[in-house]
């Protein structure tokens, strides 16, 4: 009679984790897992980034160069990088699963991989429920699904803060400059325009149907936005708002709303975003108040 | 007794050429990121193995070192052909526009979103289509030179720049590295060595009984004429099967440069002027400087990966200036 409850005990405990983990991807493929996924590759820094939020951190066992967030992941071995990977050094390391960047790897070879017969996850995250869901999904299928659906949640929360603060503010006319030559700004479906909406921000370059357009310095005079906002290569300000300063007919000189936004915490979808968000909201709110 | 001389003449230096071939596509395929010993690289060959490098020589490194062979002397086979063809030293397959038509018709399917195997299909359908386009312009009403060939085809390849200039600069900035490293050309992509390996060895068998009448041609249309043979035909088909060949490596790894302008020049330079020897020479040449030069590119900062062709002309640039230099 022991042995019996012992036994059933036995199958109660283990039959959830040995059961087939399955995903559906952002390219709709089904990715199943006989058992947790423990030897993860990612193939983009954003993939890493996000298996750290998804609490699989130390299930990663390889990514690609720029992987460097969080602190630990700057450790990891590397494979190559996001868009030339050495297909050796994977096959090599025996993965359990593999997370491609659908817009950013070379497609021939993930799909060799595929044919290899590695189990692949396709990411192609595009707004703030996409970076949730995907850290649910990875939580899944390396089983630390407590964790990620904690992170998930915790980001949709403050996703959800911002919109009720800046839901009713007036919209201030905004332009994002992610790079000085040539001169390039986001548009709505970019993360950073997917920002600068919910800091109550109106994207002047909304519209323009390339994400990352190209633009000349006559479009922005022309449309005399009341804030212009600078990113830049790593943390540091590369000085691009002074290129703007002698143009005194434009609203966001005349009132100083010149600020710069380290890019690391906007263009990546990651968790980090709220960090981004934070600044760049407080920075609209400054120029709000300068009305 | 001459005709025997000759040919011993031709047979030692392919042999030679066909040893060295083996032997860069033995280093290419028992080199990589991963360490294998010769003795387990035995052990796959001769069926066995451990699963692991089972797969990294016979599905990775194999078709890739083969698919390198091909191309690098489809190009070589195509340079040599057209330097024949237009008489002009800097000819080089790409010279009359067939890379830049293979790159705006497999960057507009890239664009659209195509699967790679429908990119394949069309840069291969593009680089026929630009040389029929160069061939139909360049005939016109009749007076067909190589001057008017090798303009007609420069003037053209220009076009084909903008164009592709133009769509990098309008297309998505998701896209763009694809984009890119499609014109760069790399073998990273290639999938099946098959198809390419054939038709080198095809075009090859066709153009050996051609090699006599090539040499001819290659003094002058007139000379050549002259001596029986018959011009206007032997030029339409050099013309076709370059392009084939071109179209054919292009397919296989996007437009890698360098190896079929100098490989033909390279030849000539050690070997001397006779087609007989040169075009199988090429073959054999070019396919292993891009095997070696592909080799390289996958380990040198391994596990960063570069692009073939900039192995291909830092270890031809130098040696064809040495070649040149000796020959004064």
């Amino acid at each position: 009679m022991v042995a019996l409850y012992r036994f059933l005990l036995l199958i109660l405990f283990t039959l959830p984790a040995q059961a087939e983990r399955c995903v559906v991807d952002d390219i709709n493929h089904t990715v199943c897992l006989p058992k947790p996924a423990e030897r993860i590759i990612a193939l983009s820094p954003g993939a890493t980034e996000l298996l750290y939020a998804a609490g699989a951190g130390s299930k990663v066992i390889a990514a690609v160069t720029f992987s460097d967030f969080p602190e630990a992941a700057k450790a990891l071995p590397r494979i190559g990088s996001y868009n030339r990977f050495d297909m050796e050094a994977i096959v090599a390391a025996q993965p359990d699963l593999i997370i491609a960047w659908k817009e950013g790897n070379p497609r021939e070879q993930v799909a060799q991989l595929r044919d290899l017969g590695l189990p692949i996850y396709h990411g192609d995250q595009r707004d703030f429920q996409d970076i949730a869901s995907t850290i649910k999904r990875l939580g899944i299928l390396a089983g630390t699904e407590q964790e990620a659906n904690a992170e998930a949640n915790r980001f949709l929360k403050g996703i959800d803060h911002f919109r009720q603060k800046y839901e009713d503010t007036t919209p201030v006319r905004a332009f994002y400059q992610v790079w000085v030559n040539p001169l390039m700004t986001a548009n709505k479906s970019h993360f950073i325009g997917h920002a600068l909406t919910l800091c109550g921000g109106d994207n002047i370059f909304a519209e323009l149907p390339r994400l990352t357009p190209r633009i000349g310095v006559e479009a922005v005079l022309a449309a005399d936005p009341e804030v212009i906002i600078a990113g830049g290569m790593a943390e540091d300000d590369p000085g691009w708002l002074d290129a703007w300063r002698p143009y005194n007919n434009l609203t966001a000189v005349q009132r100083g709303n010149l600020f710069f936004v380290p890019p690391s915490t906007l263009q990546r979808p990651s968790p980090r975003l709220l960090d981004g968000i934070e600044l760049l909201c407080r920075n609209l709110e400054t120029a709000r108040g300068r009305r | 007794m001459a005709a025997v001389e000759a040919l011993r003449r031709r047979s030692v230096p392919l042999l030679l050429l066909a040893a060295a071939s083996l032997i860069c596509l033995a280093v290419s395929v028992s080199t990589g990121s991963v360490a294998i010993s010769v003795g387990e690289l035995w052990a796959v060959i001769s069926g066995g193995g451990e699963p692991l490098h089972r797969t990294l020589i016979l599905e990775l490194r194999l078709p890739r070192s083969l698919a390198a062979f091909a191309t690098g002397g489809l190009l070589a086979v195509a340079g040599a052909l057209m330097q024949v063809l237009l008489r002009n030293p800097l000819a080089d397959p790409y010279v009359l526009g067939l890379s830049g038509g293979a790159a705006v018709a497999a960057l507009l399917c890239m664009l659209a979103g195509m699967p790679p195997a429908v990119v394949s299909i069309a840069a291969f359908a593009g680089a026929l289509g630009s040389a029929v386009l160069v061939f139909g312009l360049a005939h016109g009403r009749g007076s067909w030179t190589t001057t008017r060939l090798l303009l007609t085809g420069v003037v053209v390849s220009s076009g084909w720049g903008a164009v592709i200039t133009f769509m990098l600069a309008v297309g998505p900035t998701e896209q763009l590295p694809g984009m890119l490293y499609w014109l760069m050309g790399d073998l990273a992509y290639a999938r099946s060595p098959w198809p390419a390996l054939i038709i080198l060895a095809l075009t090859s068998l066709i153009l050996l009984p051609l090699g006599r009448s090539l040499n001819v041609l290659s003094r002058g249309p007139m000379q050549a004429a002259a001596l029986g043979v018959a011009v206007r035909p032997l030029e339409w088909s050099i013309y076709g099967s370059a392009s084939l060949l071109t179209a054919s490596a292009v397919t296989t790894a996007g437009s890698i440069g360098f190896v079929g302008l100098v490989v033909p020049h390279m030849l000539r330079l050690v070997l001397g002027n006779d087609q007989r020897l040169i075009l199988p020479a090429a073959a054999l040449t070019g396919g292993a400087l891009l095997v070696l030069a592909d080799t390289l590119a996958r380990t040198i900062i391994a596990p960063e990966q570069l692009p073939a062709g900039v192995i291909t002309a830092l270890l031809g640039v130098p040696t064809f200036l040495y070649l040149l230099y000796r020959s004064r």
